[in-house]
This record gives structure tokens, sequence and C-alpha cells, in this order.
């Protein structure tokens, strides 16, 4: 399935997995996703981040996914929903930073959820084990080192379908792009926060007017 | 009146898609706490079998969860 995928794509994906691993979380996350597309140059995606004027406001977006990773990887729609329980996760954070050091949070994230939480505890290997540890047809591409979130493995899903539907024979960094811009959470608010929605997204990608694709 | 009060009031109308939403936060945001509290009692010397009988499972699935850590 990877033949499909443009030069850029594959770059994306393979800068997601060093991202991931620089931040030495446990599995490529839909976050690790977006700070590779925003290293791209000279691709459709960096065109369209550009166009909306991102293009010189990279950092900030890095800074929110920091900021998001430090309260255990809560978007802020998450953040306001706990509010509305009277739970006030900025002093929850600040609590925990107190007791266990800053980042406490963010040093658990993606630990103990990207699990497959198989039956087999006892031998390595298999391929069952591998499936069950998220990796699937992009391991072998990307060598396999970290497995991908659910999430992450959704939005290669999501960006070929986007791609079919926009009846383009190849999946590009743009069609990761809208698919990231597309699924809720940390990374599309963020995104949102900067201007660059699904919809501002088809406007520059596929010009004005179109309807938004389900 | 900000975002966060606005949804706040939107909680009190018993708007199920918030409420949702702030149980799968709450879920979310449990997970990670358990998961620095299990670490950090590791650190402390905590056996497997005590973190276990604090958090009310058995020993098997505490460690099954964090025992690659």
């Amino acid at each position: 399935m990877f033949e499909r995928f443009t030069k850029h794509a594959r770059a994306v994906v393979l800068g997601a997995v060093g991202h991931a691993e620089r931040l030495d979380a446990e599995a490529v996350e839909e976050q690790h996703m977006l700070l590779a597309l925003l290293d791209r140059e000279a691709s459709r995606a960096s065109f369209a981040l550009t166009s909306l004027g991102l293009g010189g406001r990279r950092e900030s977006v890095g800074r929110a996914l920091a900021e998001a990773r430090r309260r255990g990887g809560l978007s802020r729609a998450d953040t306001d929903a706990l509010s509305g329980l009277g739970i006030d996760v900025s002093a929850i954070v600040s609590r925990v930073e107190e007791a266990h050091g800053e980042g406490a949070l963010a040093a658990v994230q993606g630990k103990g959820k990207a699990r497959g939480g198989g039956k087999d505890g006892g031998k390595d290997g298999g391929l069952g084990r591998d499936r069950e540890r998220g990796r699937g047809w992009w391991s072998a591409f990307v060598g396999g080192r970290r497995p991908f979130s659910p999430g992450a493995k959704q939005l290669l899903t999501d960006s070929l379908r986007i791609a079919l539907a926009q009846q383009d024979r190849h999946v590009g960094d743009e069609h990761l792009l809208l698919a990231l811009a597309a699924r809720p959470g940390v990374p599309a608010e963020v995104l949102a926060d900067h201007g660059v929605t699904y919809a501002s997204l088809r406007r520059v990608l596929y010009g004005g007017g179109e309807a938004k694709a389900g | 009146m900000t975002e966060a009060t606005d949804l706040a009031a939107r909680a009190g109308d018993r708007d199920p898609r918030i409420g949702l939403r702030a149980v799968t936060a709450l879920r979310r945001l449990l997970e990670q706490l358990e998961a620095v509290q299990v670490r950090s009692a590791r650190k402390q010397g905590w056996s497997w079998q005590e973190i276990a009988a604090e958090l009310g499972v058995s020993r098997q699935a505490v460690h099954k969860k964090y025992g690659r850590q």
C-alpha cells in the first residue's frame, strides 16, 4: 500500500517515527505526524500551510503540542468538558508536577495505552504479537521501530480514503494533513487555533466553494 | 463569557455530548495519573503486590500494564 504514498507522504510517516523517538513516546501518534508535516518544504501540504499563514508559526504549533502533552495529552475541549464537572486540569497538572517533577504527566503519555493487551505474556516475536502492538503494512517501510497508535493508523487509512474520494492516484502529504484536520483531537485543535481547518485546507488545495466531503 | 464557562453551563443543560466527552477525558486523565503513581511507587521500592493491593487489582494486572517500564 505504501507504493501509493508520494515521496513527501513517506517522508512525513518516517519523520513522525523520528519525532516519536525524539520525544521518547512509546508509539507514533497523530501529534508526531503533525510535527513531521511541519518539517516538509516544497510539498503540497507545506504550500497549503503557508497559504493559510502557518509558514512562520511552526514553533507556535510545536509549543501548543508540547503544552497538550504536559496536560497528559488532553485537548482543550477535554479540559473544558472536565471543568464542566468541576475538575480543574491545570490545578491537577501543577500538583502532579510539584510532587513528581515538571512534565510528569507528559512523561507517561503513550505508555500503557498503545499496548495491544494481548494474552501472550511470555514469548516474544511472532506476527500476532506484532499486530497486537500496532504494527501493520507500514512497519516494513518504517522499519517497525515504533508501533503506531490506533489513532495514527486510522489517520493513514483516512488519508487514503480522502485521496480516493478526490480521485487522486497517490496519497500525498496534503491528504495526511487533511485527514489530521478532520479528526477530532489535539492536532486538529492546535491547527484550528492557527487558522488551519479541514474546510480552509480544502479551499486552498482544491479551490473554493467545494462542499465538505464526508 | 469564556468558552470554558460556556461549556460548563451547557454541561448543566445535560448535553450528552459534553457529558460523554467529560467522562472520556476523565478516564484518560485517570490513566495518566495511575501511570505517574505506579512509576513513583516503583521508584520508592514498592513491590507489584503492594501496588496492586492499593489499586484493588491483581498483581498480574499491574505488572502486565506497567511491567515493561
